[in-house]
Order: C-alpha cells, then sequence, then structure tokens
C-alpha cells in the first residue's frame, strides 16, 4: 500500500519542510501526554480543593475582595480588603472554580481529544469509504440513490445534526480502565518522582460522542472514494482481473481501495483535525458525555472570564496547538503525495 | 445542456434534496427514545390522560399518515406549535431567523473582503514576509475553535477595555433602518451603531475560520495559476503584471474557492449555532439548542427543515453563479 516512491516522496518533503517538522513534533508530543497521562499530570484533575480555587497560574496574581467582620468595642465593624491572591508552585497553570489543577485537566484532555478524533474518523471513514466505493464502482442506479442521500446528509451541517443526535439520544459514555493504573505501575512512579498518588483508575470514553462525529462526517470519505473508484475501475488491471473471473467483492478490495489509500489517507489527516473541533465544540455545550475534556473547561472557565481569565485559556491554546499539529501534518501528506484534494470537511 | 435547462434539472435535483431533508427530519422522532408525550405530559399523569394527549399530537394514527400529514401541513408552512410556549413554530423560526442570516452574511464579507486581497498578496510575495504573515494567520486561524476565540476576544476587547458589549443583539439591521425611518436620523443612527457595537464581535468569530480558510485557497490557487504557461504567454505578451494577476489568474482561482465555499457552508451555519451560544445572539443555534434540551418536537423541527432548506437554496445559488462563471459545468 505504501510504496517506496511514497516513502522517498514523504522523506523529501520532509526535509524540505520546517512546518512538516513542527507539525510532527506537536502531534507525537501531544499523543504522548494522552498516553502518559497518568505519569504527566500533576495532580488528579477531578480533585476538586475548595480552599484553592480559583489559584493564579505562576507569574499572576488575582486581586479579590474580602469581607472580614469583628466586634470592637461593642459593635460590629466590616471592613472590605483587597487581598491579593497569589500564585502556587502546585499548580503552575492555576487552578480553576472547583480547585482542579488546571494543567492536569488539559493533560487529560488531550486524551479525550485524540480518542474522539481518531476513533471518530475511523468511524467516518470505515462508513464512507464502503459507501463511496460501492457508488463509483457500480455505478448507474446504485450511485444515483446513495450519492443524493449523501446530498441530504450534506444539508445537515455537521454541528447541528451531532447535537441533535446527541441530545436526543442521551450522552452515554463508556469506562475504560487505565492500563498504566491497571498494571499498578502508576502510584510507584509518581512517589519516586515525588508527586501526589491516587490518579483516576478508569477513563470515560464518550460512546455517543464518538459515533455520532464518525455518522456526520462519512460524507467527505464518501465523496473522495467515489470519485477514485469512478477512476480506478477504467484502469487496465481491473479488467484483467475481471476477464479472470474475479468477484465484485474481490476487485473493489483487491484492486480499487488499496489504489485509493492515498487521498483517503490525506483526507483522514483532516478530518481528525476537524472532529477534534467538533468534540471540543460539542462539549462547550454540553453535548458530552465527560467532564474531562477541553471543551467542557473552556465552558466552566467562560462564568469566570473577568477574575480568572486563565481557566478557559489554557484548555484553549491546548485546541490550538493539537489542531495546528494535525493540520501541518495533512498539508505535509498533502504536498508529498499530492492526490489532487483540497482540504474539505470541518466543523 | 443549456444554462436555462441546467438550472432546471439542479432546481428539481433540490427539491428531491428538500424532500429527503424533511423525511429525515420527520423520522428523528422515531429513532429517538421516549415519546413526545413525555415532554407534554406531567410527570404524575395519568395512562388515560397520556393517552389523551397521544389522540391530540396524532401520535395514535399509523406511521404513513403521521407523514402525509407532517408533509401536507408543512406545505401550507404549518410546522405545529410549540409543546412549551404555544407559539406557532414557523412564527417563532422565521423571527429567529433574520438573526442568524444577519451574522452568517455579516462575517461572509468579513471574511470574503479580507481573505482574497490577503491571498493574493501571500501569493504575489512568496516568501516574503507578508507571505509568512498570511500563512501564519491562517493556519492558526483554522485551527482555532470559533467559540474559544469569541470568549477571548469578549476578554479582551470587552473584559479588559470595554469596546463592545459582551452578548445580545441590541437591534436588528432592518429594525434600525425603520428606525431611521420612523424617528429620524440621530435615534437611527444610534441603532445603527448599536446595531454594529452588538454584531462586531460575533462576526470577526465566526469570520475568522473562514477568513483563513479563504486566504488559503486563494494563495495556493494564485500560486498554481501563476506557474500556468498562459500566464508566462502574457507576460511574453508584455501584458502589464496587474492586469495578469487580477484579469487572468485570481479569475480562474476564484471557481475551485467558490466550489469549496459551497461545500463549506453547513460549517458556516454550524459555526453560526456556536456563536451564538458564546454571544447569547437570539438566532435559530439558540432555539435549536433550546428546543433539544426541552424537546420541543415542533420547534426541534421547523429549525432543523429551515437550517437544511437554506442549506439546499444557497448552494443552489452557489451552482447557479459557479455555473455562470465556468461554462463547462453546463457542458457536462
Amino acid at each position: 500500500m505504501i510504496s517506496p516512491r511514497t516513502l522517498r516522496n514523504l522523506r523529501k518533503e520532509l526535509r524540505s519542510s520546517a512546518l512538516a517538522k513542527i507539525g510532527i513534533v506537536l502531534v507525537l508530543a501531544m499523543l504522548l501526554v494522552a498516553t502518559l497521562a497518568p505519569f504527566m499530570a500533576l495532580h488528579n484533575p477531578t480533585n476538586q480543593n475548595l480552599e484553592e480555587n480559583n489559584l493564579p497560574p505562576l507569574g499572576f496574581s488575582r486581586a479579590t475582595e474580602e469581607t472580614t467582620s469583628e466586634m470592637q468595642n461593642g459593635s460590629l465593624v466590616i471592613k472590605n480588603e483587597t487581598v491579593l491572591v497569589n500564585a502556587s508552585a502546585s499548580h503552575p497553570l492555576g487552578t480553576n472554580s472547583l480547585g482542579q489543577d488546571v494543567y492536569s485537566r488539559a493533560v487529560y484532555g488531550a486524551r479525550t481529544s485524540m480518542m474522539v478524533g481518531v476513533l471518530g474518523t475511523l468511524l467516518a471513514a470505515i462508513l464512507g469509504v464502503s459507501v463511496g466505493l460501492i457508488a463509483g464502482f457500480y455505478r448507474g442506479r446504485v450511485d444515483d440513490a446513495l450519492m443524493r442521500f449523501a446530498d441530504i446528509s450534506l444539508a445537515f451541517p455537521s454541528l447541528v445534526l451531532a447535537i441533535a443526535l446527541i441530545g436526543l439520544w442521551g450522552r452515554a459514555a463508556v469506562d475504560i480502565p487505565d492500563p498504566f493504573v491497571m498494571l499498578g505501575v502508576v502510584d510507584p512512579v509518581r512517589s519516586a518522582l515525588g508527586l501526589s498518588t491516587g490518579m483516576p483508575d478508569s477513563f470515560v470514553l464518550p460512546g455517543t460522542v464518538i459515533v455520532v462525529v464518525g455518522l456526520v462526517n462519512w460524507v467527505w470519505f464518501a465523496r473522495i472514494a467515489r470519485g477514485e473508484a469512478l477512476s480506478i475501475r477504467e484502469e487496465e488491471y481491473v479488467k484483467a482481473a475481471r476477464a479472470l473471473g474475479a468477484s465484485d467483492l474481490r476487485i473493489i478490495g483487491r484492486h480499487v481501495l488499496p489504489n485509493a489509500t492515498t487521498p483517503i489517507l490525506v483526507l483522514a489527516t483532516i478530518q481528525v483535525a476537524a472532529i477534534i473541533l467538533l468534540e471540543s465544540s460539542l462539549s462547550f455545550l454540553g453535548f458530552s458525555g465527560t467532564t474531562l475534556s477541553w471543551g467542557f473547561d473552556i465552558s466552566q472557565g467562560r462564568a469566570y472570564l473577568s477574575t480568572s481569565w486563565w481557566i478557559a485559556t489554557v484548555p484553549g491554546l491546548a485546541i490550538v496547538f493539537a489542531v495546528i499539529g494535525v493540520n501541518l501534518v495533512g498539508d505535509w501528506l498533502r504536498d508529498a503525495l499530492d492526490p489532487g484534494i483540497e482540504g474539505e470537511g470541518g466543523v | 445542456m443549456s444554462y436555462g435547462r441546467f438550472l432546471l434539472k439542479r432546481g428539481f435535483q433540490g427539491i428531491l434534496v428538500v424532500w429527503g431533508v424533511v423525511s429525515i427530519v420527520f423520522m428523528l422522532r422515531f429513532i429517538t427514545p421516549g415519546s413526545p408525550v413525555d415532554a407534554v405530559a406531567p410527570l404524575d399523569a395519568s395512562a388515560e390522560l397520556r393517552q389523551r394527549i397521544a389522540e391530540e399530537l396524532g401520535l395514535n394514527q399509523p406511521l404513513y399518515v403521521q407523514y402525509l400529514d407532517y408533509l401536507w401541513a408543512l406545505l401550507h408552512g404549518d410546522m405545529g406549535y410549540s409543546y412549551i410556549s404555544g407559539i406557532e413554530a414557523s412564527q417563532m423560526v422565521f423571527t429567529k431567523l433574520p438573526a442568524t442570516v444577519e451574522l452568517a452574511v455579516a462575517s461572509s464579507l468579513v471574511a470574503i473582503t479580507l481573505s482574497i486581497p490577503l491571498g493574493v498578496i501571500s501569493a504575489t510575495r512568496r516568501h516574503q514576509p507578508a507571505d509568512y504573515a498570511a500563512t501564519t494567520f491562517s493556519l492558526v486561524g483554522i485551527s482555532t475553535p470559533n467559540f474559544w476565540l469569541g470568549i477571548m476576544l469578549v476578554l479582551l476587547l470587552s473584559v479588559e477595555f470595554g469596546l463592545f458589549p459582551t452578548s445580545g443583539r441590541a437591534y436588528g439591521f432592518i429594525e434600525a433602518f425603520r428606525i431611521l425611518a420612523a424617528q429620524g436620523v440621530s435615534p437611527g443612527l444610534d441603532a445603527l451603531w448599536q446595531w454594529l457595537r452588538h454584531i462586531f464581535l460575533p462576526a470577526v468569530t465566526l469570520g475568522t475560520y473562514f477568513t483563513a480558510l479563504i486566504t488559503r485557497l486563494t494563495r495556493s490557487g494564485m500560486l498554481e495559476e501563476l506557474g500556468q504557461s498562459y500566464v508566462q504567454a502574457t507576460r511574453a505578451k508584455g501584458l502589464p503584471e496587474s492586469l495578469i494577476r487580477y484579469k487572468h489568474a485570481l479569475r480562474n482561482t476564484l471557481i475551485p474557492v467558490i466550489t469549496v465555499l459551497g461545500l463549506q457552508l453547513g460549517t458556516l451555519i454550524g459555526g453560526a449555532v456556536i456563536t451564538e451560544a458564546v454571544f447569547s445572539w437570539p438566532g435559530l443555534g439558540t432555539t435549536l439548542i433550546n428546543a433539544i434540551n426541552v424537546r420541543d418536537w415542533p420547534i426541534l423541527q421547523a429549525t432543523l427543515v429551515v437550517i437544511g432548506c437554506g442549506f439546499v437554496l444557497v448552494n443552489l445559488v452557489v451552482d447557479a453563479v459557479y455555473a455562470y462563471l465556468d461554462p463547462q459545468v453546463v457542458a457536462e
């Protein structure tokens, strides 16, 4: 599927493009953070501590009005004082309104984004590529019917359809045990590093969100796969296979699909970026199954914008860096493989 | 095929898609757990009362009768009444529609006026500071979630500097002109100014992604066109560079840009929904989210039907413009 020539092109493009290198570094960093979240986080991201809420990040302080009352000479004296809340070294990026560590929540949020981005894209690709290959390979009525259906799906914006489906179906989520915690390696490593122990032993996978983002984004894959199938079916090798008596399924699986992988791969990369943005929008609006998500944290931070700007700012920056990374990798693949598609799909 | 026949064919396809949209919206209720009765009936309703409500809503009819009733009512512009407020759904949706259309049009205008010059400058000054600035902007622009951008703009421009209101929509655009006509210049201009102040941040929030996207497309399209042999030929002929750039290269670049814009229309509407949520903009998006949360089926269906049909309609217009600019499309 990946020919030596393709690899050569990828390497050549990577050597000449600084942006491609930045993209790969960002994506690898994010994958690393998402995978090793129990080791990277400073605190359990769900632990609340109302004594230490809205702590500013290192280098900043927060002014707050404090009211004290005391009895003086038999009468009550109420004093309003402006007090400065200082940053704490154990919360380098501050805490939110519940006293949860903003940095640790951003680390765990990477897991949600990556899981939804990758699994959602996979589902969309499986659905879309199947439909597209069948439509393009058989042409005629099948093609007309499937592509009209694609037109209809396209008439509902992804976000609108996703909100409707999740709002109506509910926000089902699956608890997945954290493999590192199960293996019992997290607490010893964290103690050795001098970090607090007791990380979450499971990870919430927002199942409905994954299914829905897959369902609302299949069309882009169908369009690309159909276009490829339409041209590949006219190739000599397909005609030869047919003359040899190969079944349709075999021709599609062995000849059409492998020759259509390049544009599908490029589209999939762009879609991961689009789905990360879509997931963050959904969780921002409260249509998600998990509270460990960048979008959710931004919606929480919004209420404290005038006093504690960091709560909404930090997860937003995390999204921007992650999506920039994926987009740069997408650009690299597109430029190196030149499948002739422009950036389709979005939130 | 003539241009007229092309439009007819597209129009017919559009009607088919609208029928599909309407049918999917109808089906949505049957792939959803629970019954609309739950949204209407009190929690302690007796089985008898629930039965009466179901009858009232026509839910005891066979499916095809419900479907035909729904289609028939829809053809007459009747989308039912809100379960919650009792307001006619069509009236509710059409009073909210202008706010969303205003927002979408304003951000498209922002995007188009900024991005095409930016893309051209970027392509014609390749590897110069202006190009690097434009490509960086467009990369960050397509990678930033618009709701977060909106919040950051509020934080900087509204909370810190008090330049813009944080949310809401004082007047509609048309309403402001009505005030101008009815109450004279001073209150009219004031209303327009308030309109502008309120729409500015939402329009920038929604428009940034598109500005970035079109800048990218224009840049790569221009670079490709400028490398074509016809450009070299016109250059050899001695045509001024500006004529080559704007009359020939840009015109050919805009054709694929328009295609992508048509495809991205859904992104614009989806973006409007979330932008409305950030700025409490009283449009279709806010209506949709409220309707979903309380299972107000008539409003939910009406909103989805209007969004879906609006999408089909605008796409038809895009197709018509596209075919006009590029006659090859008609021939195919």
